[in-house]
C-alpha cells in the first residue's frame, strides 16, 4: 500500500465518516453528501458520533426538538463531553424538523430549557450550525470538510481496513484519545505496532494526526507502569 | 478626523448584568432583560461595533432583520466586530424570521466558516433577550458540556489494550503485566521469555501482532 502522505485525494475530492448506526437517519443526508457534493462518504463504527469530517472534528446532527427535550439532555451530554476527549473540535448540526405533508410548518419556539442548552454548548467550544433540512446538513457537512482540507486537516489515509490491520485498528482505539480516524492514521503510518509503540512523541504527533498533548497522553499510557495488585477486583470495562 | 476606538470596555460587567450599547436604551431586548430575565442592564456609549458585553467575556453583535434585507452593511460591522474582540467570544445573534430567511445560509458561512464567529439566530427581540439572559445566568452554573480534564486511571486501560492481542484473555493479560508492567516492555520482550509466561503459541502471537508489518 501507499504511504499516507503522498496518497492525499486530488483536491475538491474529500472523505467524511459516517457512523453506521446512524445511517438509516442519515440516508438522504448520506445520498446527498454522494451525489451533489461529491464527497466520499464512508460508513463504518464510529462509536459515538454521527460524523467525522477531516482528522480533528466530530459532526453530531440533531433534531430542534431533540436539543428542546429534557429526556435527551444526559445522552447529549454523554456524546458531547466524549467527543471532547477524542476530538480537537467538535460541531453540533442542529436541524430543524421535518413537517409531515399536509401539515404546517409551525415556527419553533425558544424554550428557556433550549437556550439555556444552546448557551451551555457555546461556553464549551461547542460550534453550532443551524440547517433547514437534510440537504442543507449535506451542504453544511461539506462546507466543513474542505475546510478542513485547506487547513491540511482533510482525512487522506485509504478508508478501508484489512487483514492483521484490523487486530492493530482495535488496539490503537483502546489507546487514550484516540478516535477511529486517528486510528486509521496510525494503522497506515507505521509499519508495525512494535514501531508505534517504540515512537517518539513527535512520530506519534504526525502519525496519528494528533495534537502535541495527546500525543503526549498515548506515549504516557504505552510506557504507563501497571500496578497489578490494583486489578485483583472487577476492572471497568474499557477503561471508560 | 477623530479615530474611536472600535471598541471600549472599561470593565466587566459585574454578576448578572450586561453592558449595552448607548443605541439600545429603551428596546424591546432591554425592557425584557430587566422584566423576564432579572438581567440589569449598563449602558456604554463607547461600545462601538458592539452591542451587548456579557459577564462572561463574550460580547454580541446583533443583525436586524433589517439589517439583513437591506444589505451589505452588516458585512463591514461582522469583519470590525470580529477584528476588534481577539480576547472574547464573539457571538452575532441573527433575527431569522420570514423575511430574512432566505440570506440565513449565506450569512451562517459568512460568520461561521469565514470569521470563525458563533452565530445564534433568533426570531425576535423578545427570543433574543431569553437567550441572553440564559447566557448572563449559565455562567454562575456549573456547565456540564465542559471538556473535563481526563484524568482517569491507566492501569485498566493498559490491561484491555493487552487483552486486544490476539490470544490473550484476562488471565493471561495479568500474568504478562506482572512481568512487563507497560506495554512498551512487553513489545520490546524476547519470544523465549514470553513463552515461560504464556506457553508457545501464544508467545508466538505476541510476537507477531506486535512485529509483523501491517500489510
Amino acid at each position: 500500500s501507499e504511504p499516507p502522505a503522498s496518497s492525499s485525494s486530488p483536491s475538491g475530492l474529500v472523505s467524511v465518516l459516517v457512523d453506521s448506526r446512524c445511517i438509516t437517519a442519515c440516508v438522504d443526508v448520506v445520498s446527498s453528501l454522494r451525489q451533489r457534493y461529491a464527497v466520499t462518504a464512508h460508513v463504518c463504527s464510529l462509536d459515538g458520533c454521527d460524523f467525522v469530517v477531516s482528522n480533528r472534528m466530530a459532526v453530531e446532527r440533531q433534531s430542534q426538538s431533540e436539543l428542546a427535550g429534557m429526556p435527551n439532555r444526559k445522552r447529549l451530554v454523554e456524546r458531547v463531553t466524549s467527543l471532547q476527549v477524542l476530538f480537537e473540535r467538535v460541531c453540533l448540526i442542529v436541524e430543524k424538523d421535518r413537517t409531515k405533508p399536509g401539515e404546517a410548518s409551525r415556527p419553533f419556539q425558544h424554550t428557556r430549557y433550549y437556550d439555556s442548552t444552546l448557551a451551555s454548548l457555546v461556553r464549551a467550544g461547542v460550534r453550532l450550525l443551524v440547517s433547514g433540512g437534510p440537504e442543507e446538513s449535506a451542504a453544511l457537512l461539506a462546507e466543513l470538510a474542505r475546510l478542513e482540507q485547506r487547513k491540511g486537516q482533510a482525512i487522506s489515509v485509504p478508508l478501508e481496513v484489512k487483514g492483521h490491520r484490523q487486530q492493530a485498528l482495535l488496539f490503537y482505539q483502546t489507546l487514550p484519545c484516540v478516535s477511529y480516524v486517528n486510528a486509521l492514521n496510525m494503522s497506515h503510518s507505521f509499519r508495525s505496532v512494535g514501531q508505534l509503540v517504540n515512537s517518539s512523541i513527535e512520530a506519534l504527533q504526525k502519525g496519528a494526526c494528533v495534537s502535541r498533548p495527546r500525543a503526549e497522553e498515548i506515549y504516557r499510557c504505552l510506557r504507563y507502569s501497571c500496578d497489578t495488585t490494583l486489578m485483583t477486583t472487577n476492572t471497568p470495562k474499557n477503561g471508560l | 478626523m477623530e479615530i474611536k476606538p472600535p471598541v471600549f470596555v472599561n470593565a466587566v460587567p459585574p454578576y448578572g448584568h450586561v453592558i449595552a450599547n448607548e443605541k439600545w436604551r429603551g428596546s424591546v431586548l432591554v425592557q425584557s432583560l430587566k422584566g423576564t430575565g432579572s438581567v440589569k442592564t449598563i449602558y456604554e456609549e463607547e461600545l462601538g461595533v458592539v452591542d451587548f458585553h456579557l459577564s462572561n467575556k463574550s460580547c454580541i453583535l446583533y443583525v436586524s432583520e433589517t439589517d439583513i434585507v437591506a444589505g451589505n452593511n452588516y458585512k463591514r460591522k461582522l469583519v470590525r466586530f470580529r477584528n476588534a474582540n481577539s480576547s472574547l467570544q464573539g457571538i452575532v445573534v441573527v433575527e431569522k424570521t420570514r423575511l430574512s430567511e432566505q440570506y440565513f445560509s449565506a450569512m451562517q458561512k459568512f460568520v461561521v466558516f469565514e470569521l470563525g464567529l458563533t452565530l445564534l439566530p433568533v426570531a425576535s427581540q423578545l427570543e433574543a433577550s431569553q437567550l441572553l439572559t440564559q447566557i448572563v445566568h449559565g455562567e454562575s452554573k456549573d456547565n456540564p458540556f465542559r471538556r473535563r480534564s481526563v484524568s482517569r486511571l491507566l492501569d485498566p486501560l493498559v490491561m484491555s489494550l493487552v487483552q486486544q492481542i490476539p490470544g490473550v484473555g484476562k488471565v493471561k493479560a495479568m500474568a504478562l503485566l506482572q512481568h512487563y508492567s507497560s506495554i512498551h516492555q512487553l513489545c520490546n520482550a524476547g519470544t523465549h521469555e514470553l513463552e515461560h509466561i504464556v506457553g508457545q503459541a501464544t508467545a508466538h502471537h505476541i510476537h507477531h501482532f506486535f512485529h509483523n508489518p501491517l500489510v
